[in-house]
């Protein structure tokens, strides 16, 4: 014979058991709240060209003068590695690792690429969201301390922890994996950083309608110096739309893996000579 | 008349960065060709527009023309339908150094007198 007054008891004990809070997963009272934080809010687009070091283009449009170079301040080792990768370039044999799809650009590259940008800021997190590859990039800012190197394993955008100082986010990214495995640029002529980077990042509007990021990078294995390189990125006018973009959807532009060479396919899908 | 000039001012303020892959297979010079659209390809990573040019022999060469992502050239109210299946057109190019019939596309001027994309200057007549 059921007992319907214990059957009650029970499903109330055990509604009551599923729907209690959880134990602290709550919002940290020293976040910065919603209202306090910048308004970034809209389609943004890189300025300049989609290289940090305008100097290392050949032909027009890259300044040559010594001394307003941005060529980062390389080791021996490290400069002979881009030496050679520039000299690759200069033969189309020095694929961009992007070109086959699949792979993230990583930072600091992510804040050199084409096509539109938003910038998401919320109180524990910030978010970069590119059209271009896709690609996501995440700052937490809810107070966690950045990861120790022992804790982190090399991946293409690293991690990434910051806070606001007014209307200035500044964050610290480690955890890069660098050149390690030769897949990961900073921009198409072949800069590179180690293992060992460490970037810091300070980002705010200088104006209604400009961004500005400037990265301070050390290295202790690629550079001799840090590095400083800014970019700024363009408010576009209210009401455009992002879409998706699929690298893999019409890439015309393989790379043939036993020369390096980029290849160009024609519309029947054979490589045009 | 005009959206088409709404077409060409956003495209003349905003020209769209090749940046998939190298650029240096691109040489600087650029090149005049007149033909037929046989294709364009409004697809991600790179819009390509397929011409098919007749050349002094007679024979009939499809080049390649690259143009930027759809997502940004569609901001810009470039849209399918802008180079359509048959059109004749001239095309301002700057061709790949190794003389394949690939380009990245400057600009094209059209039959009826309209020019898509950044036409200035002058650049030699095949």
């Amino acid at each position: 014979m059921l007992n319907v007054t214990r059957l009650v008891t029970w499903a109330a004990l055990g509604a009551a058991f599923v729907l209690a809070p959880g134990p602290g997963y709550g919002q940290s009272a020293a976040l910065t709240p919603f209202d306090k934080l910048p308004d970034w809010t809209g389609l943004w687009m890189m300025m300049g060209g989609t290289v940090f070091d305008t100097a290392t283009q050949t032909g027009k449009g890259g300044a040559v003068t010594p001394g307003v170079r941005e060529h980062p301040p390389y080791t021996e080792v490290y400069e002979k590695k881009y030496e050679e990768h520039l000299a690759k370039r200069d033969a189309n044999r020095f694929p961009d690792v992007i070109t086959n799809c699949g792979v993230p650009v990583g930072y600091p590259r992510i804040l050199n690429l084409p096509d539109a940008y938003e910038f998401m800021v919320r109180p524990e997190e910030f978010y970069i969201i590119t059209e271009n590859g896709p690609n996501t990039m995440r700052v937490y800012t809810d107070g966690r301390p950045l990861p120790k190197k022992e804790d982190t394993w090399g991946t293409y955008t690293g991690v990434s922890v910051g806070h606001w100082e007014g209307d200035t986010l500044v964050w610290e990214t480690t955890g890069l994996k660098g050149d390690r495995d030769n897949d990961s640029i900073l921009d198409r002529t072949g800069l590179i950083l180690s293992d060992a980077a460490h970037i810091t990042t300070r980002m705010r509007k200088i104006n209604d309608n400009t961004l500005q990021a400037v990265l301070t990078i050390e290295d202790s294995k690629a550079l001799t110096k840090p590095w400083v390189v800014t970019k700024q990125f363009r408010k576009q006018k209210p009401g455009l739309f992002m879409y998706d973009y699929g690298c893999a959807e019409n890439n015309r532009n393989p790379v043939d893996t036993s020369t390096g060479e980029t290849l160009v396919l024609g519309s029947d899908g054979k490589p045009v000579r | 008349m005009k959206s088409l000039r709404v077409v060409l001012f956003a495209v003349l303020v905003a020209v769209p960065v090749l940046a998939h892959h190298s650029g240096a297979g691109f040489g600087e010079e650029t090149k005049v060709i007149t033909g037929t659209v046989k294709q364009f390809q409004f697809l991600n990573p790179h819009s390509w527009i397929q011409v098919e040019v007749t050349d002094k022999t007679g024979k009939v060469v499809e080049w390649s023309l690259e143009w930027g992502s759809p997502n940004q050239l569609g901001r810009q109210g470039i849209r399918p339908s802008t180079f359509p299946e048959g059109a004749k057109a001239t095309f301002k190019i700057r061709p790949v150094k190794t003389g394949a019939p690939v380009a990245a596309f400057q600009a094209a001027r059209f039959d009826d007198g309209h020019i898509v994309g950044k036409w200035e200057g002058g650049a030699p007549a095949e």
